[in-house]
Parts: C-alpha cells; structure tokens; sequence
C-alpha cells in the first residue's frame, strides 16, 4: 500500500468513528449506501480486471514495446497512443516499461502518448463508466484525453 | 429475467466467455490470464471498500450547498484547484473514482470539474509522479505534468461545453408524476425504506407504485428523493 491508500484509509476511519458518534443511525445508513454501491458496481468491476488480465496476456506490455519499437515515428505515436487505451497498467510496470522505450530508441513522443493513453484513456472501463456517467460524457471524456494525449507527445518531442 | 440480467451485465458475460474459449483453445493461457488479474483484484480490494464508505460518508454528511460552493459551475478558479487537489492525493485506478464523482456530480460539482478529478486521479496523481522521476528522470516528470495539467485545463473546459448535467443525471425524458431512472438505479431498497407507499422493488431496481396524486406527502417525497445515493428519482408536479 502506498502512503496515499494509507492516508485514505486512517482518514475513512476517523471521519467514520466522529459519524458513528454523532448520529449512529445516519452512520448506519451511509455504510449501507456504500455496500450497495459496492454490491452494484462489483460485476463490472470483476469485469474490468479480468479483462485486464486477458488483455496482458494476448499483449503482454514487452510485445508492445518490441512492435512499437520497429515503426516509423508517426505510426508508432498513433500505434501507441491506441495500444495505450486497451490496456491499463499499474505506474510501476508503466514507468520501467517506457523507460525502455525510451532507452530503446523508440522516441520519446510514442512513449509519452502510450503513458498518457495508458491511464486516462480506457476501453476496458467503458461500459462501466457509460453505467456510471452515460454515453455522451464517456465518450466525450475518452476522445478528449485521446486527442490530446497525442498533443501532449508532440508537444514533448519538440521540447525535450 | 435471465436476458435482462445478461443484458445488464453485458460486458462481464463477454470477458467471462473470452475466458472460456481462450482456456480451450490453450489452458495455459487461461491459468495466466487469471494469474495477470491477481495484481489488480489485490489493487482493487486495498481501495475500493474505502473509497464506498468514504463516498457515502461525504454524501451524508456534506450538504448540497457546500460541494455547490466549493466545486459547483460557480467556483471558479478555487474550484479547479481543489478538483486538482482531489485527484492528485487520490488512490487507485481511474475506476475507484468513479462513485465518488458521481456523487459529487449529484450534489452539485460541475462537468468540468468533475472531468479535472477523473483525468488528474488517472494521470497526475502524486504517488505516481515519483514513481517517474524514478525511471524517466525529473526534467521529463516536470514537463509532463506541465503539459498534463494545461491539456486538462483546457479539454475540461471543452468538454463542460459539450456536455450539459441532464446527460448525466440522465433525467432528460421529464415525465409527469413519479419516475425512477433504470439506468441509474442500484437497487439500494433506501426509497422503498423511506416511502414504502410509493416505492417498492421489482428485481434488483426498484419501482414507483400506484398511487394517488392527492395523497402523497410531499415533503417525505422530497426527502426520498434527496436520499437516492444516485439521484435516480425524478418528480414532476
């Protein structure tokens, strides 16, 4: 756990005890909304990170790389910024991963649109952020974190 | 009923099919498959529970009027830094801040904000940061989150153009009388607690009863419908 889910954790608890003294049944009620909240979102949840798995395993993140690695510039940035959206991965397999790319000669402009893509822009979570949010904000959400994602890259491969 | 649960859970019976077909195909391949999700079911069960009660705590105890003023269209410029703040101390995948913007949308944040927190908790959140100062170096951390921070400040604005809050509240269909949003609706049972008269459930998604215009009690309406933890409830006069 990092620090930060630590920091979650003890805050959740305290805010959860000063509830629990002050009014035991709206305290009560709150930890029901989240069990439902969890019991309802919990199927597509599961989805998500078993679909991740498969993703990983079909496409293991060091293909990725080695197929990234043998385009050209502009093909590779667009290849990685989609490549980035199918799969979502955790910063500290992320972040060595493009490190190699890097390293590797990829450049550093497909590298950042993959980072970028990788996190914000995500298929996998889609039906369940339509579920949450509805088509038109997800949509909107994915194309916009796409788009500048890309722009993001370019505008790193003219600066650095 | 079996159709509609499917349907429901469309994606989860898809991935769940994949799985079927890959382990025929070749076991191995499932056995690593399920192997790979380890990580993330672990990840999944560190965050997620906090982020529930977290979310259901706020919810009760932080007033409308409050998430209005401090996250709402008319926050301003306070209001992106806090939504910043927010997504930058978070934990989690982007997913685990998914119930909690929902609410927050509910109680008033805007669109735009909204997007700030979801887009800063995926990309720009502090953990994650050192962790790239780590393998990419400073001067390529610093100028990411340079760039990260502009390009969200920007397409949040867009987006807060093209989507109005009735695509979320998804109560654009306003209908007379009663009405509840299936789409919404997670079957939590607090309307039907609240106002049994007029609430019950059909399934898992609850339902508004028959009921006389004359008799109902309006201000237990209302608290009903300010109780629904996703704001599913929708009434016309």
């Amino acid at each position: 756990m990092d620090i930060f889910t630590i920091g979650i954790w003890i805050g959740t608890i305290i805010f959860l005890i000063i509830s629990f003294i002050k009014n035991k049944e709206k305290t009560k009620q709150a930890l029901k909304m989240a069990f439902n909240m969890g019991k309802g979102m919990a199927l597509s949840i599961f989805g998500i990170i078993f679909a991740i798995g498969l993703i990983l395993t079909l496409l293991p993140p060091s293909e990725i790389a080695k197929f990234v690695g043998k385009q050209p510039a502009m093909i590779a940035t667009i290849a990685s910024a989609l490549l980035g959206t199918i799969t979502l991965v955790p910063a500290f397999i992320a972040f060595p991963l493009v490190g190699t790319l890097v390293d590797a000669g990829v450049g550093i402009v497909p590298s950042v649109a993959f980072l970028t893509t990788l996190t914000m822009v995500g298929v996998v979570t889609f039906p369940l952020e339509k579920k949450e949010f509805g088509i038109k904000f997800t949509a909107v959400r994915n194309g916009l974190s796409f788009i500048f994602a890309i722009i993001i890259a370019l505008v790193m491969g003219v600066i650095i | 009923m079996i159709m509609k649960k499917i349907k429901e859970n469309i994606f989860f019976v898809i991935v769940a099919l994949a799985y079927i077909i890959i382990t025929f195909y070749n076991p191995y391949m499932g056995i690593d498959s399920i192997k790979n999700s380890g990580y993330y079911i672990k990840e999944m069960f560190m965050i997620m529970p906090v982020i529930f009660i977290l979310t259901a705590l706020l919810d009760m105890w932080i007033p409308k009027e409050k998430i209005m003023e401090l996250l709402g269209k008319e926050a301003g410029l306070k209001g992106v830094f806090l939504a910043f703040g927010i997504g930058s101390v978070s934990a989690g995948p982007i997913y685990a801040a998914f119930p909690m913007c929902v609410m927050l949308h509910k109680k008033g944040a805007s669109i735009r904000n909204i997007i700030i927190i979801l887009s800063s908790w995926a990309v720009i959140k502090v953990p994650i940061l050192l962790n790239e100062v780590k393998f990419l170096g400073p001067q390529f951390m610093i100028i990411r989150w340079i760039l990260t921070v502009i390009a969200i400040i920007v397409f949040s604005w867009i987006a807060d153009k093209i989507i109005k809050d009735e695509d979320i509240t998804t109560d654009s269909i306003i209908k007379k009388g009663i009405s509840i949003n299936k789409d919404a609706c997670m079957g939590c049972k607090i309307c039907e607690k609240n106002y049994p008269d007029i609430f019950s459930m059909e399934g898992k998604k609850a339902i508004v009863k028959d009921y006389d215009n004359r008799t109902v009690d309006k201000e237990k309406l209302e608290e009903t419908i300010k109780a629904c933890p996703v704001n599913a409830i929708g009434y016309r006069e």
